[in-house]
């Protein structure tokens, strides 16, 4: 099977400086495979080469060695590009069209028929929750107005592949639930989205396979599943009312106990801590258990992990 | 080529509803308006100064609108990054400029037409208040078709300063492709004195690369022929296709220079 | 805010207050050549880029003010014309077919003081311009043949620029028998009325005034002499009123009458010399 998106080796190198230009290396020899269907997470810290990677495969920036394809067709094709949608970071449009004005424009760039273009602007724009709005200039949209205009702007032409770079930026906790279910009905719909974020909490609710890189390296890829070390780490047991001599003997046993609000403490206990034990006894005291969880590595635990593994390994 | 269409459109969308270009023409009326003032001053000759005065409003307020909404074009799509989805869309690069190209000619045609009518609106109302004795010994009549003449040249001479203002943007900010600009404009008019460079100074080595510059730069002062329609001196056909064949040669050498440095460039 | 409101409105007040108290200053005394903004023709020509229609218009505005605010100041003032041939001469240069300015010069540059800057060698210069930028103007050769007539008295010259004229394409037919008569009779008062007569057909308004004022001076001699003879052969005839009806005056040098300092048609052509 076609992978969807393909990099191999893709490098780019940046000339910096202005008497004797030095290259900067943006991008080392990056290579990966995203498939189709994948919901895959591009992450890394600011200035890892996230963004330059989404330029390199929408033709923004030239690579300096190494080679792409999407959809089995080399970066070079223009063809390609009625089968994606691109979702820059903090998208800027044009001051005086309206939000239908301007996809209007873009389904003609799309070659669409203008009865088309009209049931297809018209479905879009519902879609992302833009109502009477979509008359207005676009120079009067806040922010979160415009990431939505650029969601629809990648959207428009019912893609196979979407690109989005930090799809979440500017969103208020409403406009990222409704973002987040987007994705997942795009992915319901057997479309590919490849997306840069360094939100890793909204990575590990959506994503299928992840990327890490910084420093312009590829630090780890896979599965969450294959990244994360799945073995419990420790046990969270919440109880409401815990009787003071308890509590000492509570505090004996656990790494660690705190105080949350009122009479709650969280208490932390090593993976051997028998948790079912201490909350019969403490239940038998006069307590009451809020919660118990098991504690497993985080993908934020490994993002920082392989992050700092970066930083220490010799930059060659 | 199905892009240049629609790319064209929004470009003169957007720039028709830019305040700079409200605001320009604006003036630009007015001061054909006020025309009518000022020839008071002229003991009679007021049938010349309107015209006089029109042609060059709609001259230099054509200019401005060339060199300023033109270095938007580019400049600006790259500095706010409009650029980023349009390109990620089904359109080459060279499409882009021409389509940018094509709009912005679409706005000047608007702006000249624009002051066209008011300058011929004033001749009417002028005309009207003349007994026609008075008319017959002017050296044209006030509603002269010829100044149309003079209007296609000014637009041949300012789709030249365009295409200078897009070639600059592709690579420079927009201050410096302004200033690039309004250099080569300056220039320009100023080529006809170059070829006379002989008679100035001594140097053969300095008359060799005024007379290659002559050649090169492109003579704006050709373009202008407003002294000849104002005093009724006919403006032959030939000269009017063989000015607008050196523009569009001009114009073309620009574009593709514009296409080739726009289509290796990276967007950082 | 009311504040910051009030005293802008106060601080205009006062700035109009201060212009109108300045205006009333005696200005210094010195008319600024810098008018002519630019002084040599060529130069502006070139500063004017492809402006130049309506730059030669800002230099023909000046120039009518000058020569009118010269010839209508008071007699406190010295009347100093030395700037009406270069801003004649930029605007020409800017714009070379700007035949209004050409026949404006012609006619007053050769006006003698106070009229004029008394200069019919810079009319000739500029009559000149004119035909070498368009050869095949008459009414340019006309204005030639009119200094020469006028105020060189040169009828041999005068009579030649005619007949140039009149041979040009569109001379009007009243050409040909002028340049006769002036090669016949120049000098004569006669000759002087014919050509007088035919500008005052002219389609500008002030060609046409001063046209008329020049036949009521000639109507003056004619009625100046009629009178000296009578007196001579004994006619003691009352003192008439001018054909301006203004009455002469008489001349004791000469015994006759003469055209009285109030009237319009003072001074008569010879009778005063521009300052040196």
């Amino acid at each position: 099977m076609t992978a969807a998106i393909r990099t191999r080796e893709l490098s780019k190198d940046y000339l910096v400086g202005f008497w004797r230009p030095r290259p900067y290396r943006a991008l080392d020899r990056l290579s990966i495979d995203v498939a189709p269907g994948d919901v895959f997470g591009f992450l890394g810290p600011n200035g890892a080469g996230k963004t330059t990677t989404l330029k390199l495969l929408m033709q923004l920036v030239f690579p300096t060695s190494g080679e792409a394809e999407i959809l089995g067709r080399p970066l070079g094709d223009v063809s390609i590009r009625r089968r994606i949608g691109y979702l820059p970071e903090n998208p800027y449009f044009y001051d005086h069209l309206t939000a239908e004005e301007l996809l209007d424009y873009y389904g003609r760039l799309f070659g669409q028929s203008a009865a088309d273009r009209r049931q297809r602007v018209g479905k879009t724009l519902d879609r992302l929750g833009i109502g009477a709005e979509r008359r207005l200039p676009l120079r009067k949209f806040s922010k979160g107005m415009l990431q939505r205009v650029g969601l629809a702007q990648a959207l428009l032409n019912d893609p196979e592949v979407v690109f989005l770079d930090e799809p979440m930026s500017g969103l208020d906790p409403l406009g990222r639930r409704d973002v987040r279910a987007l994705i997942l009905e795009l992915r319901d719909q057997g479309r590919t989205i490849f997306f840069s974020s360094h939100i890793l909490s909204d990575a590990e609710a959506l994503c299928t396979r992840v990327a890490i890189v910084a420093k312009g390296r590829l630090a780890a890829s896979g599965t969450l599943t294959d990244l994360k070390e799945f073995a419990i780490q420790g046990w969270e047991l919440v109880m409401a009312g815990v009787p003071p001599e308890a509590l000492e003997r509570v505090r004996a046993r656990a790494r660690r106990v705190v105080t949350i609000g009122g009479d709650r403490y969280a208490i932390d206990l090593p993976p051997d801590g028998r948790p079912e034990e201490l909350l019969r006894e403490l239940t038998a005291a006069g307590a009451t258990p809020v919660s118990l969880n098991p504690v497993r590595e985080t993908l934020e635990d490994v993002f920082v992990r392989r992050v700092a593994e970066m930083g220490e390994g010799a930059r060659s | 080529m199905s892009a240049i269409g629609p790319v064209a459109a929004a470009v003169f969308r957007e720039s028709v509803r830019d305040k700079v270009f409200y605001n320009l023409v604006l003036f630009g009326v007015l001061l054909v308006g006020a025309s009518i003032v000022i020839g008071q001053l002229t003991a009679g000759q007021d049938v010349k100064i309107i015209k006089d005065l029109g042609l060059a409003a709609t001259s230099l307020f054509g200019l401005f609108i060339a060199i300023f909404i033109g270095i938007n074009l580019v400049s600006k799509e790259v500095e706010r990054r409009s650029v980023y989805p349009l390109l990620a869309k089904p359109i080459t690069r060279p499409q882009f400029i021409a389509g940018k190209y094509a709009g912005l000619l679409l706005t000047l045609l608007v702006n000249l037409a624009v002051m066209t009518v008011a300058l011929y609106t004033v001749l009417y109302f002028l005309a009207r208040g003349i007994p026609a004795p008075i008319q017959g010994a002017w050296d044209a009549p006030a509603l002269d078709p010829a100044l149309l003449k003079a209007v296609a040249m000014i637009f041949l001479e300012l789709s030249v300063v365009t295409a200078v203002a897009l070639f600059f943007s592709t690579y420079s900010s927009p201050m410096l492709s302004a200033i690039f600009t309004l250099g080569v404009y300056v220039v320009g008019q100023f080529n006809a004195e170059l070829k006379r460079f002989d008679a100035i100074v001594d140097s053969p080595a300095a008359i060799a690369v005024a007379k290659a510059c002559y050649y090169v730069l492109p003579d704006f002062s050709r373009f202008d022929v407003k002294l000849a329609v104002v005093h009724g001196v006919p403006v032959p056909g030939a000269f009017m296709a063989a000015s607008a064949a050196y523009a569009a040669a001009y114009v073309a050498a620009l574009l593709f220079g514009a296409m080739v440095i726009f289509a290796r460039r990276d967007f950082k | 805010m009311r504040g910051p409101a009030a005293a802008a409105a106060l601080c205009l007040a006062a700035a109009v207050a201060l212009h109108a108290a300045i205006d009333r200053w005696p200005a210094p005394a010195v008319d600024t050549p810098g008018l002519l903004y630019v002084r040599s023709p060529e130069a502006a020509r070139r500063a004017a880029l492809s402006y130049r229609g309506i730059a030669a218009d800002v230099y023909w505005i000046r120039a009518l003010q000058h020569f009118g605010s010269e010839r209508l100041a008071g007699p406190g003032h010295v009347k100093d014309y030395s700037l009406l041939y270069p801003l004649l001469d930029l605007a020409t240069t800017l714009d070379p077919y700007f035949s209004i300015a050409y026949r404006f010069g012609s006619i007053f540059l050769g006006e003698p003081y106070p009229g004029g800057p008394g200069r019919p060698d810079l009319a000739i210069a500029l009559l000149k311009k004119g035909l070498a930028a368009q050869p095949a103007k008459w009414q340019y050769m006309q204005d030639l043949g009119f200094v020469y007539y006028w105020h060189l008295h040169d009828y041999h010259a005068a009579a030649e620029a005619f007949q140039r004229a009149s041979e040009m394409p569109g001379a009007p037919n009243w050409m040909r028998p002028l340049a006769a008569v002036t090669l016949a009779e120049g000098g004569h008062r006669n000759a002087s009325r014919a050509l007088w007569t035919e500008l005052a057909k002219s389609e500008e308004p002030w060609l046409r005034d001063s046209a008329v004022l020049r036949l009521a001076q000639l109507d003056a001699m004619d009625t100046m002499e009629a009178w000296k003879r009578a007196k001579d052969q004994g006619l003691n005839l009352p003192i008439p009123n001018d054909p301006s009806g203004t009455p002469f005056v008489l001349n004791p040098a000469t015994g006759g009458i003469i055209v009285s300092p109030q009237s319009k048609l003072y001074p008569l052509p010879g009778q005063l010399e521009p300052p040196r």
